[in-house]
């Protein structure tokens, strides 16, 4: 294509070798690659529309016979409809997102533009309690949990989302505020606003970028978490989608793989979606922000 | 810290009781009125759902009582159970993984079950009672019975053109067998899986010397001579290749889904057979006892119980309706119709014989198995010790360094009794 | 222990140093609103972390198997770690997979994020795709997934027999197995790519209307307009990634089904850390494990800290 273009007009040349073919290249490339990285997925979406007993021995792309009965079969394995879980889900996943927003944004702001004594200390607690790992926790907060009564309610996932102890997300949206001018806040404050008219009106808009992020995060990350609702989620009816799926496969028979599937991908169409939309939100950002 | 601003605390506090409250109110523990039973087991849907089936015909034959079900897939059942224990926030009733029952017996977390006066256990023998009891007392109740077999493809077996050693095989013969079988076996199948592993085998394999998996004391009951003998023994299956490799398996612990249509025969628990079975309708699976060395010692038949027992701390006013629930669980044939015998025989010798009215092919299989191993005499079998919860990963690793062929067999034999040996011994 | 405040490089406080004080000093008023702000995070520090974080401390001094009460033990636990085979496995296992997968990940999700950023059609559909396996990172079906493209019958060796070459299962594989981790942890590298989006954002598209006014080349302006900008969140994903390459759990735990065989060469260390704990009942020993890793976290993330004065650039200094 490129060969074939017309030597004579050396700008129209570089003018079109600007435009589609270094984007088509572009385009090429993505695509063989992206190609590359899903195709497992790809692998996964087919086997769930294949009969069980053929997803491990017959593993080609093109299956010998679809069927739906993955879907049938596991929208109702756990004797009740799979939506109940998805509706479980969600409420865990939204309180969860409001809670990180909430909560993440006000102690990242603290931390990363108001000068206090102890500042650098709770800086450094917000990054030791990411080090430590999860499992020589679980038992000490299920304890206290537990006395509270809360087993068996989705408060234990939820309040600690409330009280910022996602710390990935605090260390993130401070590293965001650091890199917003401060020229925003001194012009703010000259004019005469406080800590908290300097933060809901010139940093929190500005931090769309982390907000969204933080979204998405807690979205999937939520969305997909096991740990936690396993333990703290003992009857059938509050599992959310992760725990419910997890039962599909046992480790003495591996006989739920078509369900597995059928309901994993199902559980996935959410968080793509979601993903997909908010991530038009991150395009945005600082172009729509007011910032000139 | 005296510096709260006390609106800004005063709208957090609100919200947080808000979505408090809201969210309790979604869901009421339990009952209003009469007994409520949390009741947790392990298993995959097919279980869930038969349990569930079972659980509530309980309710209908027994008004007052509520039974809440706490179900779990295997392995994240141990995880909640354990951080349960730890809070001392435990069903009522719940299974009882096997390497635990020992650990949890050490905690006292155990309620006697032998003064519930609600349950009966009239059919059962004073020698029944006395191998379900733990040090003397009967704590725990077995909800099943497993014992060790080798599960063989009837169908491969008449394709092949070969024909299995005697019903009185020793295991020379089983593993002369398996190479002949393996070097004639048409492409792509292969004498059986590489599982050196499998935890009731072993003990087979050891009760025939006269050694143990453990013993009274709570010691490792075998020695390295013995242990290395068994991985010998499966190692020239290897060489030979006569058994699948670890890469052809894809590791320890081979999903029968992926390996059933490669293998001729399998070692394993006698209810296997039921689920794995079902994996390949085509093909008609048989059941046969292990092997039984020239010189076996006497009484090396040995049954395993899967148990399921009464939580120390449950509330005085529960524990009639809680003794009910496990009457029901092993004593009653609606109950074992429901959920079926994938648990094993049942281990109730009246259910045993009621259960061949309903059982299929396999399941009649599985039932005759145990009841000709179960009426032979057996001499003691101890359960494993505080601080093995890990001994099967444990052997596992050990099988892998075998099949790698890195270590001699005494070694690893040797480092992995001290393994065990140790983390006994940490736990004591 | 943290009154270095007015030690930091710059601040707000430093132009005001001169001014006349005022009735309410602008820090103290500040130092009042910080409070207000970390409300939440104090107290979810006091009653959820701070608790079970102190809580594992004193376990890591004990003899504890969860069922019964702690016994006091002083320093045994971290004597054992000393002669414990598993455990230097599982800090080797751990260390080649931190020092190998995070730069690679990062490098990946780097060069992505910038080519999807901007000046192209179908920039949803691309980042929507690239980001599809992260979200499945964690599943169980990743276990059978991963044994579809490693295993003996997968499609590597479904490739490789094409080029005539004799495959193996890499899974089962002692010297290959990691890799297969290393892998699947660059496969999944969308959340680093998602936060270098968003870190793009950030930057005024002036900076680079400027820099194409002068002539500069898409690489020129990569390096001394995109990366400087960056360099916060590059260092936010490099400390992240790190401490949570060194708290591999799900992925290790999913594909070997909890052994971190064959013969522990995918031990990682918070696998073993959960072993010891959920399945040996060994909390004390557990607890003990994590806090040395926490203090080689701890360790390696200041090191990082000190480091980052040299390249890192915030816009409020």
């Amino acid at each position: 294509m490129i060969d074939a273009a017309p030597l004579a007009d050396a700008g129209a040349r570089r003018r079109r070798r600007r435009r589609p073919p270094t984007a088509l290249l572009k385009h090429g490339a993505l695509l063989l690659f992206l190609s590359l990285m899903v195709y497992p997925l790809v692998w996964m979406v087919v086997s769930a529309f294949k009969p069980a007993h053929l997803i491990l021995t017959d593993p080609g792309l093109i299956p010998a016979e679809v069927t739906f009965e993955n879907f049938q079969e596991g929208w109702y394995a756990l004797n009740r409809p799979f939506s109940l879980f998805f509706v479980n889900s969600l409420v865990v996943t939204v309180g969860s997102i409001l809670g990180n927003l909430f909560s993440c944004s006000l102690a990242a702001y603290a931390l990363a533009r108001l000068e206090f004594r102890t500042r650098r200390l709770f800086f450094a607690i917000t990054l030791v309690s990411v080090m430590l790992p999860m499992h020589v926790l679980i038992i000490p907060q299920y304890i206290f949990f537990s006395q509270l009564g809360w087993v068996d309610t989705y408060l234990p996932l939820l309040i600690p989302k409330l009280l910022a102890t996602d710390a990935f997300f605090v260390f993130l949206m401070v590293q965001f505020i650091r890199g917003i001018p401060r020229d925003l806040d001194r012009a703010a404050a000259i004019d005469g606003a406080g800590p908290f008219r300097i933060f809901w009106y010139v940093v929190f808009p500005l931090m769309r970028p982390a907000l969204v992020t933080t979204t998405i995060f807690t979205f999937i990350w939520t969305w997909n978490d096991f740990f936690t609702p396993l333990i703290y989620l003992t009857s059938t009816d509050m599992y959310t989608v992760p725990v419910a799926l997890s039962s599909m496969v046992s480790a003495e028979s591996q006989q739920g793989i078509g369900m597995l599937f059928a309901m994993s991908l199902l559980s996935l169409l959410p968080v793509i979606l979601f993903f997909v939309f908010a991530q038009r939100y991150l395009i945005r950002g600082m172009v729509t922000s007011g910032l000139k | 810290m005296r510096d709260f601003d006390r609106r800004a605390f005063l709208a957090l506090a609100g919200m947080s009781a808000l979505g408090a409250s809201a969210l309790l109110s979604g869901c009421g523990g339990g009952s209003g009125s009469g007994i409520a039973l949390r009741y947790a087991w392990w298993g995959n849907t097919v279980r869930q759902q038969n349990y569930e089936r079972a659980l509530q015909q309980f309710q209908e034959a027994n008004p007052g009582i509520t039974v809440d079900p706490e179900f779990a897939e295997y392995t994240a059942f141990q995880e909640r159970m354990t951080t349960q224990m730890a809070a001392r926030n435990v069903a009522d009733i719940f299974w009882i993984a096997s390497p635990q029952v020992m650990t949890y017996q050490a905690a006292g977390l155990y309620r006697p079950l032998s003064d519930i006066p609600t349950l009966d256990l009239s059919d059962y023998s004073e020698a029944d009672i006395a191998a379900f009891s733990l040090n003397g007392e009967l704590l725990t109740m077995p909800h099943g019975v497993f014992v060790p077999v080798v599960r063989y493809n009837e169908t491969f077996l008449e394709e092949d053109g070969a024909e299995l050693p005697g019903e009185d095989w020793n295991w020379d013969q089983l593993s002369e067998f398996l190479i002949d079988y393996a070097a004639n076996a048409p492409e792509g199948r292969t004498g059986a899986s590489y599982t050196p592993d499998q935890d009731m085998a072993f003990e087979a394999w050891l009760r025939q010397r006269g050694q143990d998996l453990w013993t009274a004391e709570g010691t490792v009951g075998f020695d390295a001579e013995a242990l290395g003998d068994w991985f010998e023994w499966w190692r020239v299956l290897l060489d030979r290749g006569a058994v699948l490799s670890l890469g052809e398996q894809e590791g320890m612990q081979p999903d029968f889904a992926d390996i059933g249509e490669r293998v001729l025969v399998n070692f394993g628990s006698s209810n296997h057979i039921i689920d794995e079975a079902a994996m390949f309708p085509d093909w008609r699976y048989r059941l046969r006892s292990v092997p039984v060395a020239p010189d076996a010692a006497d009484g090396h038949r040995f049954t395993y119980y899967p148990r399921l027992a009464v939580y120390q701390g449950i509330d005085d006013e529960k524990l009639e309706a809680a003794g009910r629930l496990i009457d029901y669980n092993v004593n009653n044939a609606d109950f074992l119709r429901t959920v079926g015998l994938t648990m094993g025989a049942p281990p109730n010798p009246r259910l045993l014989q009621e259960a061949y009215d309903f059982a299929s092919e396999d399941e009649t299989e599985m039932l005759a198995v145990v009841e000709a191993d179960r009426a032979e005499e057996q001499r003691p079998r101890y359960e494993a010790p505080p601080g093995t919860g890990t001994w099967r990963e444990a052997l596992s690793r050990a099988s892998e360094t075998i099949a790698l062929g890195d270590s001699s067999v005494s070694a690893v034999a040797e480092s992995l009794i001290a393994e065990i040996q140790a983390g006994i011994d940490q736990a004591a | 222990m943290a009154t270095a405040v007015k030690s930091r490089r710059s601040g707000p406080d430093a132009p005001e140093r001169g001014r006349p004080a005022r009735p309410v000093s602008p820090e103290r008023r500040q130092g009042r609103a910080a409070y207000v702000f970390l409300t939440p995070w104090l107290l979810g520090l006091c009653l959820v972390t701070a608790v079970p974080l102190g809580a594992s401390l004193y376990l890591a001094f004990t003899d504890y198997n969860i069922l019964s009460t702690p016994n006091f033990t002083g320093l045994d636990n971290f004597e054992r770690m000393l002669g414990d085979e598993r455990f230097w496995a599982a800090c080797a296992v751990t260390a080649r997979y931190v020092f190998v997968s995070v730069p690679l990940q990062l490098v990946f999700a780097l060069l992505l994020a910038v080519a999807l950023d901007r000046g192209l059609r179908g920039l949803a559909f691309y980042r929507g795709g690239f980001y599809l396996p992260s979200l499945l990172g964690s599943s169980v079906a990743i276990a059978i997934l991963w044994r579809e493209l490693f295993g003996h019958d997968g499609l590597v060796n479904d490739a490789l027999a094409f080029v005539g070459i004799e495959g193996q299962s890499w899974l089962q594989n002692p010297s290959t197995a990691l890799s297969t981790l290393i892998v699947l942890n660059v496969w999944t590298f969308g959340s680093p790519m998602v936060i270098f989006l968003a870190g793009l954002r950030q930057i005024p598209e002036q900076y680079y209307e400027a820099a194409r006014v002068d002539g500069a080349s898409r690489l020129r302006q990569f390096w001394h307009i995109t990366v400087p900008i960056l360099t916060p969140i590059i260092f936010f994903n490099l400390i992240l990634q790190t401490i949570g390459a060194f708290q591999t759990f799900t992925q290790a735990h999913v594909i070997s089904g909890g052994t971190g065989g064959p013969v522990d060469s995918t031990l990682f260390y918070t696998l073993y850390v959960y072993q010891q704990g959920f399945r040996d009942f060994d909390m004390g020993y557990a607890s003990a494990l994590a806090w040395v890793l926490l203090l080689v976290i701890g360790a390696v993330t200041a090191v990082h800290f000190v480091l980052s004065k040299y390249w890192v650039f915030y816009g409020d200094d």
